[in-house]
């Protein structure tokens, strides 16, 4: 029996981050307690855009998520979000997210990375694409963050 | 789906305004309850500084997906974008408001894109995220 393909996570940090680094989410079904869930979380009466077609945003953090795919996470601020909706997210759609890092950089001495994403269907198809930048607090310089 | 047929969306139209209890029950169904998050770990967050536990930045994102929803319908959600800066905390028991106003309509194949301003203050009128959506209409 062939041994488990296990991930090695690395302590995120400016150094440790690689430009080009790419993630990929597991697969989600989209329930509908998904969209129910959702629609109480943002006190949204009316999730369901029409029979089946679920909140546009539904998905959002299973890519805010994916550098937890490959690293330890201690602390972050998420600082812009960028969405491009190609097509709409469907209740039980399979849906994943793939991510890569194209940018990292140090501002007023906080540590940033960037990260352009698309979530397609388990067809293939693009249903959101597009990009959000968060900051790095690393585990001895984390006075404030999150751990988003 | 098809794309809004266009009903008269003016420039310089303010959409009407969305209220929003950031209640922690709400954060704990939007973000899940976990020890060592800011989010749900109110211990965890006084220790990092924060008074209480924050609201995800990305909670503001659905609320302004909300109101384009309310202007655009499918337009919003086949063909629409959103590009937001979260500039400001957001805590437990904050009551938010999301705001959008017209800002340009533009022709792209055959359609009209409608650009919104939009922007989300809290309940000292502070803005905690500001930034732009667009969608479409025929």
């Amino acid at each position: 029996m062939a041994e488990p393909r296990l991930t090695k996570f690395k302590k995120l940090t400016l150094e440790t981050l690689q430009v080009g680094d790419e993630f990929v989410s597991d697969d989600h079904l989209v329930l509908p307690e998904d969209i129910e869930a959702h629609g109480f979380a943002v006190e949204d009466e009316h999730p369901w855009l029409a029979e089946g077609v679920a909140p546009p945003t539904l998905m959002a953090n299973q890519a805010l998520h994916l550098r937890h795919s490959k690293y330890l996470v201690h602390a972050g601020l998420h600082a812009r979000m960028e969405f491009s909706f190609v097509e709409p997210i469907r209740l039980g759609m399979r849906v994943r997210t793939r991510g890569k890092v194209i940018d990292k950089y140090e501002r007023r001495g906080k540590p940033y990375m960037v990260t352009e994403y698309v979530t397609e269907d388990d067809a293939g198809r693009v249903l959101v694409r597009g990009q959000f930048t968060q900051m790095i607090i690393p585990e001895p310089e984390a006075p404030h963050g999150h751990t988003r | 789906m098809a794309t809004r047929v266009e009903t008269g969306i003016a420039v310089g139209q303010a959409l009407s305004p969305l209220v929003k209890d950031v209640s922690q029950r709400r954060i704990d169904a939007y973000s899940g309850v976990k020890p060592r998050s800011i989010h749900s770990d109110e211990a965890w967050a006084r220790q990092k500084g924060f008074r209480t536990c924050l609201a995800q930045g990305m909670m503001s994102t659905a609320y302004v997906s909300q109101l384009m929803v309310n202007l655009l319908g499918p337009g919003f959600a086949r063909g629409g974008t959103m590009s937001m800066a979260f500039v400001k905390p957001v805590y437990a028991g904050d009551r938010l408001t999301a705001h959008g106003v017209v800002k340009d309509r533009q022709n792209e194949s055959g359609a009209t894109r409608v650009v919104v301003e939009v922007w989300v203050e809290n309940q000292h009128g502070e803005k905690t995220a500001v930034g732009h959506a667009t969608g479409l209409v025929s």
